[in-house]
């Protein structure tokens, strides 16, 4: 049982560590890629055929992993005879490409990406084959989107393959979504995401009354990835891939998800009118657009797209049609078609390699210049055909005689003998146009390249794929009897109905449709000879039908043309209108709740209030109202009375026993008043003129904004008054208190639940901090003051004139005549403010302080550094990396959080003890303390981050401009 | 944990006395503050209680707390220090902006002194 264990979970974990292997080896290991990626391949072969004999038993080997048992869902593997078909199917039409690759690649290309993407695509179809639960399903199938985009974009300097990936990312990734929300629906229903559970309760997921959105939801995500009608449109646009990416992803692996879904969960679900009404004539529309498309194309890898999404429709249709005889004929065609259609995308790719081009009009006669490619082409399209003793055969015949039968009794189902008949001469005429136009007729002559057959190993594989094909075509029982019977016995259980895979059944109606479609075929591309080789581009009649145009467009207005208009009539860019905005709605909805509910505030008496008190408010309110007043004509004061009301909260804070709050709130007026006081140099001067508006309308909109920021103020102030003053018996606050000491190991109770209690919302908090920090610093670097404040100001111009005239001009700030004194005493100040920053920290656990106010003061440290000497004076002498302390702080924060994994814990949990320290004394030595450090490494970095960004605006605008100005001076 | 009313009549008295004593100060400075003319004038007006004034205080607060606590409490001797320090750098930086501002608007309260000092004469003055 180990052993099984070990080698299924080896089946998704070796593809996904090849690829980590594969993205690290150099640019040009074509071959250590190739053979890292086929061992890889052919180990999951060998697993496969490890487990083909208990399979064949019916034994289900499986693995589960507890993932979120809380939701009961675990993550489950788990190998059954259907799954198995297309592990064999994925790892060896895999391999077979990857060997196919190894040749196709050219030196120049860089082959570890290509080979990493292609074992992780690998490792994630896989995925979706042996995964036994429905959301793990749709994990590993939004990955094969990802992968599929990777992939078709591998040559992004194209615009086309840029363009094709993001199409195909677009459609099949939001299918997929469609597909998560179907498999919630269908989890509920059948009351488990486990496949083994929801593939029992058929009965009671056909009979429930969300069964029809739950269909329509896992369509969307079938059918999108199955490039089915009308989402057929992102295949031929992914041919811009490698051609090993489409003989790999759009015949073998990524486009069969869809069907394979379909088929798995067919037994839950085909088992209802709606599924037949779905599937059946979509299949039917894919299968007939696809042939008549794909007849009029004149790349050769487009013609084999559309195919695809021929063979693809027929597919869907079969499962459509309900009946275990064509399940069983969809499962045969599934692996059929991979063979012989990886073969032809292989041969086109080839062709392409050696011709230089993909042109069928252009092509012609190249046989006797490739004989061996011609030939391997010529019986691999003859299987696509349908041609008798091939493989193509088989399964077309089993779908001919399913289409004769009735299913659900309709004029379409009536219908099916007819549209799959002219579905075949379509079929028929492409593959013989495939064959005829490019390997016989006139010689071409003006080829970009001269033709021959590749290396023996390019075609090694397209050999084995055709032998393949003639091998089933001639002894099916013998070649696949045993592997489809396993496959189809997983599907359908006990329903599995006798089927014969003989080649000769008698004159059915079935042979005579398949004769009937050979003939109609030859003689319809007989008739259209002259029509296709001509100028046309696309096919008649269905020529303006395009699927991906009407996509575009789509995309572009719901995209750009709708989000424009949306901004455009809700959105201004102006400041002002937003903010009235935000701020009405924001009283709206606080009026709203309060109006229904009431609200009673305790109204303190006049004599309640400690006079000292009311005096610091009345200050505070004061400089509050004269910050607003002052805002807009005079910054500077605005900036100055804003300390105040800081100043004032502060003393609060105090007041009210807070004093982490009173020094925090003390250390951040300080750092904003720099930072608004660096940022005031770049706005415009203020213009005195604007000052009294004589517009009465002007006059009205300013009384209104008074009004609205008043209610908003003040309204806001009367609710958290309100909500403050409220008895509270027993909160979290009560809890927190208790539990500071006895859990936390610490007496200040607000560090512990910074650090410990609420440990994960500060780490959020301090990645976003930093995150902000850098966002700044980026806005910063490419920032262009406006023209009129790019000029150093007026006042500190006549400053330098004045000091130049009467003193010698200094070289460095600090070493002005006005800046000696002060400058010492700042420069003096470093050590001693650092030294408190270091005492904060430490007593932070126990007694006010803590990283985050340790950080602040530290910072503080810095900006009366550049202060005190201006930016050039301080970074020739101290080497200054926020980013860097950003960056440990997050690590150390984060670190400190998984370390507790090693002890057993859950992230973030903490211990602590006291330890004894020489000349410190006892310290509470916390876990917490360390993740502490994170904080005040992070605040400290951010800030002066932050700070450096602003200061060095003047530096850099300085010199630009005096760049911009000397040349202008020199012509004068 | 000793109150108020533990403290002995003598300590009492000073250390109200102390209280007072800088609280006037500092009232005074502030006064002065409000009822100079000039800036330059004005500048000097709160010093009182950043200097004198803050000793009083503090003398008066490590007296209570020693006594309080029953040890030496002198954390305020740091405050002096950095208050006594850090405080005339602002009123440097405010009298140099001051100073410059005034020279800008055309009238240099240095002008008459300036004489005294030897000029830097460029070398194309007449």
């Amino acid at each position: 049982m180990s052993t099984d264990v070990v080698l299924l979970t080896l089946l998704v974990v070796l593809p996904f560590a090849g690829s980590i292997v594969a993205a690290f080896l150099p640019t040009n290991a074509r071959n250590a890629e190739a053979w890292l990626a086929g061992g890889v391949a052919l180990a999951i072969l060998a697993i496969a055929a490890y487990f083909f004999r208990p399979i064949a038993r019916g034994e289900i080997p499986r693995v589960e992993f507890e993932w979120l048992p809380q939701l009961g869902l675990n993550f489950i593997l788990r190998l059954d005879g259907f799954a198995w078909s297309f592990v064999g199917l994925v790892s060896a039409i895999g391999l077979l490409v990857i060997l196919y690759a190894r040749y196709y690649m050219s030196p120049d290309d860089p082959v570890p990406r290509f080979f990493s993407f292609l074992l992780g695509f690998m490792g994630a179809m896989l995925g979706i084959v042996v995964s036994g639960n429905l959301i793990q399903i749709v994990f590993f199938w939004e990955l094969t989107s990802l992968y599929s985009f990777l992939l078709i974009s591998y040559w992004h300097q194209n615009q086309s393959a840029r363009d094709g990936a993001r199409i195909t990312l677009t459609v099949t990734a939001a299918g997929g979504l469609c597909l998560l929300a179907g498999m919630m629906f269908l989890g509920q229903i059948a009351g488990s995401y486990d496949l083994d559970v929801v593939l029992r309760s058929g009965a009671s997921v056909t009979a429930h009354s969300l069964y029809l959105p739950t269909l329509l939801l896992i369509a969307a995500g079938v059918l999108t990835k199955s490039a089915q009608f009308p989402f057929h449109f992102w295949l031929p646009r992914a041919m811009a891939a490698p051609t090993p990416v489409s003989a790999y992803l759009h015949s073998a692996a990524m486009v069969k998800a869809g069907v394979f879904l379909l088929a798995r969960l067919w037994p839950a679900m085909a088992g209802h009118d709606y599924w037949f009404w779905v599937f059946v004539p979509l299949g039917a529309a894919t299968l007939l657009i696809g042939a008549f498309l794909a007849l009029f194309q004149q790349d050769l890898k487009g013609l084999l797209a559309y195919s695809t999404i021929s063979h693809l429709g027929l597919i869907t249709l079969l499962l459509g049609l309900g009946s275990p005889l064509a399940a069983v004929a969809a499962i045969f065609h599934i692996m059929n078609h991979a063979t012989f259609k990886a073969s032809l995308f292989m041969a086109a790719g080839i062709i392409d390699h050696e011709a230089g081009t993909r042109d069928i009009r252009r092509l012609g006669g190249l046989f006797r210049a490739m004989p061996i490619t011609a030939v391997l082409a010529m019986v691999a399209a003859s299987a696509m055909a349908g041609v008798p003793l091939l493989n193509g055969f088989l399964s077309k015949e089993m779908f001919f005689a399913e289409t004769v039968e009735s299913h659900v009794a309709s004029a379409l189902d009536d219908a099916l003998p007819f549209i799959a008949t002219l579905a075949g001469m379509f079929s028929v005429a492409y593959s013989l146009r495939l064959i005829h136009q490019v390997f016989f007729g006139p010689e071409a002559t003006d080829l970009p390249r001269v033709p021959h057959d590749p290396v023996l190993w390019m075609l090694l594989p397209i050999a084995f794929l055709v032998l393949t094909c003639i091998l089933v075509g001639i002894v099916p029982q013998a070649t696949v009897g045993a592997f489809l019977n396993i496959a189809v016995r997983a599907v359908l259980g006990d329903a599995t109905p006798y089927y014969s895979l003989a080649v000769w059944h008698g004159f059915t109606p079935a042979l005579w449709m398949s004769l009937l479609a050979l003939a109609g075929g030859t003689t319809l591309y007989a008739v259209m000879l002259r029509y296709l080789s001509g100028d046309v581009e696309g096919a008649p009649i269905l020529r303006r039908l395009k699927g991906q145009r009407i996509f575009e467009r789509a995309i572009a207005i719901a995209s750009w043309r709708g989000a424009k208009s949306l901004v455009q009539s809700l959105s201004s860019t102006r400041l002002q209108p937003q903010l009235v905005l935000l701020l009405c709605v924001t009283i709206l909805a606080a009026v709203w709740p309060l109006y229904k509910g009431g609200i009673d505030i305790h109204v303190p008496k006049l004599h309640e209030i400690d006079t000292t008190f009311l005096l610091v408010w009345i200050v505070g309110c004061v400089c509050a109202l004269g910050a607003a007043q002052q805002a807009k004509f005079h910054r500077l004061a605005a900036v100055i009375l804003m300390g105040g009301a800081g100043l004032s909260t502060c003393v609060t804070f105090a007041w009210a026993s807070a004093p982490d709050l009173a020094m925090t709130q003390l250390l951040v007026e300080i750092v904003t008043t720099v930072l608004l006081l660096l940022g005031l140099r770049w706005l415009p001067k203020r213009r005195e003129e604007t000052s009294r508006p004589a517009n009465l309308f002007i006059r009205a909109r300013r009384f209104r904004d008074l009004a609205i920021a008043f209610i908003g103020g003040a309204g806001l102030a009367s609710l958290s008054y309100a909500v403050m003053t409220r008895p509270q018996t027993f909160t979290i606050a009560t809890n927190f208190l208790e539990k500071a000491y006895t859990e936390g190991g610490g007496r200040n109770v607000v560090n512990v639940i910074l650090v410990d209690f609420r440990g994960f919302d500060t780490l959020g908090e301090i990645a976003v901090l930093g995150i902000v920090a850098i966002t700044v610093y980026a806005l910063l670097r490419r920032f262009r003051p406006a023209r009129d404040s790019v000029a150093v100001p007026e006042q500190k111009q006549f400053q330098d004139h004045f000091d130049a005239e009467h003193d010698a001009l200094s070289k460095d700030t600090i070493s002005a005549h006005y800046m000696i004194v002060p400058g010492l005493i700042m420069r003096l100040l470093f050590p001693v403010v650092s030294m408190m920053a270091v005492f904060l920290f430490m007593r932070g656990h126990d007694l006010p302080g803590g990283g985050f106010v340790a950080g602040l003061t530290f910072a503080i440290a810095f900006i009366l550094q550049y202060i005190a000497g201006g930016a050039r004076w301080v970074e020739a002498r101290l080497t200054v990396l926020p980013v860097r302390w950003i960056g440990f702080g997050l690590l150390a924060a984060g670190g400190t959080g998984v370390g507790a994994a090693f002890f057993g814990k859950p992230f973030l949990t903490s211990s602590f003890q006291y330890v004894d320290i020489p000349v410190l004394g006892r310290l509470p030595m916390a876990s917490a303390l360390l993740f502490d450090l994170g904080v005040f490494a992070l605040v400290l970095g951010a800030t002066v981050l932050m700070l450096i960004a602003l200061a060095h605006q003047s530096i850099r605008v300085s010199r630009a401009s005096s760049k911009a100005v000397q040349p202008a001076e020199g012509a004068v | 944990m000793s109150t108020i009313e533990n403290l002995p009549l003598w300590a009492a008295i000073l250390i109200s006395a102390l209280l007072v004593i800088g609280s006037s100060l500092a009232l005074i400075g502030s006064i002065g503050l409000l009822r100079f003319k000039t800036f330059y004038e004005r500048v000097h007006a709160p010093t009182l209680g950043t200097t004198m004034g803050l000793f009083t205080i503090l003398a008066a607060s490590m007296l209570y707390f020693s006594l309080a606590q029953t040890r030496p409490v002198v954390h305020e001797i740091l405050i002096g220090i950095f208050v006594t320090t850090t405080t005339p750098i602002t009123f440097m930086f405010l009298v140099q902006a001051t100073l410059y501002r005034d020279r800008f608007e055309g009238g240099d309260p240095l002008a008459g002194l300036s004489e005294e000092q030897p000029q830097v004469k460029t070398p194309n003055d007449p």
